[in-house]
């Protein structure tokens, strides 16, 4: 070992290394693409169900519509009936300054823009504190509200919305990926009206 | 050495997180609940073993002078095994553990294992390093993150015995609770391995 080794094999053996590395990791890519790709197209499906909950019979487009709210992208499906009229929206928006960064929520709304329910689906919030942002008893408050209906800030902010015990900071970001989520309803209508 | 004197040591005296308090960074961060410290702790074992395995395989191949960039790239290649495997299988463990699984490749213990024993020894013997190694590593996540959990979240594996409107003692999941709690497992462990070393 203590013998220096000529440049070459150095070479050699690194590039052997690597090469059989990116060999084996192309075929795992191969292999397990498709479960992954399966999970994130189950998880959407479970995140629409929820969002759009008493809705039924209806359809949604495989990938999303994709378009930008206050600056910020967004995508949206389209959840349509068996004659293609609209019946809800499910609406990924970024709820923006949580408390450790921008976390990703779906927001369901009818066609009249009521809120069905709210979904978040990948966030880094503080467990305990923030991450209360899940139950129930956080999420009931938004249902049934519409864009014109409501003060869309927390209470300490002069709004509408009760924040969290201890996580204003969510709260807020949580209000207003919803409220992105109503600007995109009205910019949807007017667009339709037109 | 035989194998029951080989775990009984890693396991305490030489453990990787309270023996040598190796590997703290996803140590402290991942171990929130008891269910994620041991997704943690089996997906290092099983990066920590293949690298042992390959590392020990190839140690008359390759040159001493680039073994570092050997054994990373070896390690960097298993942990992406695991970051996909992962996300193939247990998609929502995986979004629970999410960036510390990447990080997996920078983790202490697995280059000091492949560096200090596997570029040294069989393969067989590495084999059981690598794997008492992170069997060690699991356990002590396991604790840690049951201690947590118990306290924090008034549950173990995600089953609640506490009811919902009772207050926990939220510290305990976060930040500073996972320095806490290390510290009086570190306490607890340094006892238990005083005592394994009087028997001898």
């Amino acid at each position: 070992m203590a013998k220096e080794e000529s440049a070459l094999k150095v070479i050699i053996v690194l590039v052997l290394i690597a090469f059989f590395s990116a060999f084996l990791l192309a075929y795992v890519n191969k292999v397990t693409s498709g479960p992954i790709e399966a999970n994130k197209k189950a998880e959407t499906k479970k995140a629409i169900g929820i969002v759009l909950g008493d809705l039924k019979d209806y359809t949604f487009p495989e990938n999303p519509e994709e378009t930008e709210i206050d600056n910020s992208p967004v995508k949206y499906f389209l959840a349509k009936s068996s004659d293609s009229s609209i019946v809800g929206y499910a609406i990924v928006v970024k709820g923006p300054n949580g408390f450790s960064s921008d976390f990703d929520m779906m927001v369901g709304l009818d066609v009249n823009g009521k809120i069905i329910d709210t979904y978040v689906l990948d966030h880094k919030e503080t467990p305990g504190l923030g991450d209360g942002m899940k139950n129930e008893g956080f999420k009931k408050q938004f249902r049934g509200r519409t864009l014109d209906n409501t003060k869309w800030s927390v209470k300490k902010d002069g709004g509408d919305i009760d924040a969290l015990t201890a996580a204003t900071i969510t709260s807020r970001a949580f209000t207003h990926g919803v409220y992105r989520a109503l600007l995109l309803y009205k910019k949807l209508k007017e667009e339709s009206n037109v | 050495m035989n194998l029951i004197e080989k775990f009984k040591k890693t396991f305490f005296i030489e453990n990787p997180v309270t023996g040598l308090l190796l590997g703290l960074c996803p140590t402290l961060a991942v171990t929130s609940s008891a269910e994620n410290g041991i997704g943690m702790g089996l997906a290092t074992t099983f990066v920590l073993v293949g690298s042992n395995l390959v590392v020990s395989i190839l140690k008359n191949v390759i040159p001493n002078r680039v073994r570092i960039p050997a054994f990373i790239v070896v390690i960097a290649t298993f942990v992406t095994i695991v970051d996909m495997g992962l996300q193939a299988t247990f998609f929502e463990l995986h979004k629970t553990l999410g960036l510390f699984i990447p990080l997996i490749v920078v983790n202490c213990i697995i280059l000091g294992r492949a560096e200090a024993f596997a570029s040294k020894n069989g393969v067989w013997d590495s084999f059981i390093d690598g794997f008492a190694n992170g069997l060690g590593f699991t356990f002590a996540l396991f604790i840690l993150g049951s201690i947590r959990e118990i306290f924090g979240s008034g549950a173990i594996l995600g089953f609640k015995f506490w009811p919902e409107e009772y207050r926990t003692i939220l510290v305990f999941v976060l930040a500073p609770g996972a320095f806490l709690t290390l510290g009086f497992m570190l306490v607890g462990m340094n006892k238990i391995s005083k005592v394994l070393q009087g028997d001898k």
